[in-house]
């Protein structure tokens, strides 16, 4: 196709505009913003660096990145390590494989929000479902999920592991089922142990399609909000206020919008580097 | 590998675990039509998980959420409708040419590479760190409580999924097959329109279904851009909860009619979905 054909233009350049009215430029805006004292009906004044110092500062601030970060390693790992190991299991010719499938599809594609609020009914204390069925296998102390620090966060982990683990699974499923089968029976002449096989076989030739899970893992748990939101509501105290939900208080509830896109801007920082890193790997299939 | 002599613990732990597997993915959907069905009294009295064996199943919370309680939620199921498919609409359309640009041309300068990351950048952006600015300039257009706006949000948060889909799957298109039209004298536009598109209908349409899916799901804009008129089902079920405390049986009836629309009608992209949410980095 010759280069200077200029019709190619006019794919592209709707949907560049696109992303530059609607993410690049906001992103100006709230960068500027940053370094204002802006609040409510206040178009505010330039201040500096006054809110970066002042996040850092802030016990709250504080607390929700030690939330978020403590949130996204469990969901990571637990997600991951789960979707794994249930993909090796799954990884065989098996009955009724198009039904798990579509059935592991719908929890992701459930609306976060509701799910909180179903969880809300789930973990509820006396008439929850979890308790229901504690109190039947005779466990006698039955946590209070809403009302204590570790409860609570243990539900929203329950319940975002819940939401996320089918789509490790099936996606390092997928990997696993695209690796060449000659590199098994090549292997299996070697070494009988199924360990060593998974070790020294199965591992890396899956690392590219683990990389890429953790990666889109670690971008989603870092923007969580939802399920605080409506399943704790950032209680009990703070035990459970995200970045993303701190940012939200500060900037839309008490309108303190310039210190609140500062404090957004770090939250951007951290993306910006797992996302380098993911480009730099994906950089070849972006060709 | 061959599984065919497995021993039988072995096949009763396979078993067992792909049970305990699907009990755990399907019970809050079978949590939350149980209690749809129960009565007020029996939800306080008696913590109770089998119909019909604890209780009596009664039709009367969705006689309730059909009958009186319909306009606000008709409202809310209206407006995510509207706002789901206008956004996925507007997604699909930019994402459907920027696909097509970057899987059939090359560009100098800034690279197909540098393109296909700036689309896709967005998705790496925390949607809280746009929602600020985001909201004063909706209120500087004088959209605040509009679909539009939130049209124009869920446009935007989508559109990756369908540039990386369909940039994946016009690569996978056979080149060759639109040159033949050029040589009959076709215009790029031409082949695009009369060869490579029909060719990538059904991609387009799982494409279709996942950015619907999560345009329907999305809550903080909902939250931030309508108060009344516009406000999604996302919003509405987040408002009943908190001004009523938690009414288990009325919350149950909405959150079925919110979450059942994108789950079920995911089903439908199955083929699709592992290669759009990774952004074709694996394809399904």
């Amino acid at each position: 196709m010759p280069a200077r054909s200029k019709v190619k233009f006019l794919f592209v350049l709707p949907g560049i505009l696109w992303v530059l009215a609607f993410t690049i430029y906001p992103l100006i805006r709230s960068l500027t913003l940053s370094f204002t004292n802006a609040r409510m009906g206040r178009t505010g004044q330039f201040v500096g660096l006054q809110n970066y110092i002042r996040a850092v500062g802030d016990y709250r601030f504080q607390n929700s990145v030690a939330v978020t970060v403590f949130f996204v390693i469990c969901s990571v790992v637990l997600t991951v390590g789960i979707g794994l190991g249930l993909a090796l299991l799954f990884n065989r010719p098996m009955r009724g494989q198009r039904v798990f499938r579509s059935l592991f599809t719908m929890p992701m594609f459930t609306a976060p929000i509701a799910l909180g609020y179903l969880g809300l009914t789930i973990f509820h204390e006396d008439v929850g479902a979890v308790n229901t069925i504690l109190r039947a296998l005779g466990v006698a102390d039955l946590p209070r999920w809403g009302s204590e620090i570790w409860t609570a966060r243990a539900a929203i982990v329950l319940v975002d592991v819940w939401q996320w683990t089918p789509f490790c699974f099936l996606v390092l499923l997928a990997g696993l089922s695209a690796l060449p089968e000659e590199v098994y029976e090549a292997a299996v002449l070697d070494t009988s142990s199924g360990w060593d096989i998974f070790r020294f076989v199965t591992l890396p030739l899956l690392t590219p399609v683990l990389f890429t899970v953790i990666m889109l893992r670690l971008v989603e748990a870092f923007k969580m909000l939802d399920i605080p939101f409506s399943l704790t509501n950032g209680g009990p105290g703070a035990a459970t206020q995200t970045m993303s939900f701190y940012i939200y208080l500060t900037g839309l509830r008490n309108f303190n919008q310039g210190y609140a896109s500062a404090m957004a801007y770090f939250l951007l920082i951290a993306m910006m580097i797992i996302a380098m890193i993911f480009f730099r790997r994906m950089r070849q299939n972006f060709d | 590998m061959t599984h065919r002599h497995q021993p039988l613990a072995a096949r009763i732990v396979f078993w067992g675990v792909i049970t305990i597997a699907t009990l755990w993915c399907i019970f809050p959907f079978y949590w939350a039509i149980v209690t749809s069905f129960k009565e007020r009294g029996d939800i306080l009295t008696k913590p109770t998980l089998i119909p019909w064996l604890q209780y009596t199943p009664t039709l009367f919370n969705w006689q309730n959420e059909f009958g009186q309680r319909w306009p606000e939620i008709s409202k809310a199921l209206g407006n995510s409708l509207i706002i789901a498919i206008g956004a996925s609409a507007i997604a699909i359309g930019l994402g459907t040419l920027a696909g097509y640009g970057l899987a059939r041309f090359r560009f100098y300068g800034w690279k197909n590479r540098d393109m296909t990351m700036w689309f896709l950048s967005q998705r790496f952006l925390p949607p809280m760190v746009t929602a600020i600015p985001f909201f004063m300039v909706i209120k500087s257009l004088g959209l605040i409580d509009k679909q539009l706006a939130l049209i124009l949000a869920n446009a935007t948060f989508t559109m990756p999924f369908a540039v990386l889909i369909l940039r994946d799957v016009f690569k996978d298109i056979p080149v060759e097959m639109e040159e033949s039209a050029w040589v009959d004298g076709a215009s790029h536009l031409q082949s695009f329109w009369h060869i490579a598109l029909p060719l990538a209908a059904p991609a387009i349409a799982a494409a279709l279904v996942i950015c619907f899916a999560f345009s329907w799901n999305e809550f903080l804009f909902g939250l931030i851009l309508s108060y009344d008129r516009a406000i999604p089902v996302t919003v509405i079920i987040a408002g009943v909860s908190h001004t009523q405390g938690i009414q288990f049986h009325q919350v149950a009836t909405r959150l079925l009619l919110a979450i059942l629309p994108p789950a079920l009608l995911a089903l439908t992209a199955q083929r699709y979905i592992v290669r759009g949410l990774t952004f074709g980095a694996v394809k399904g």
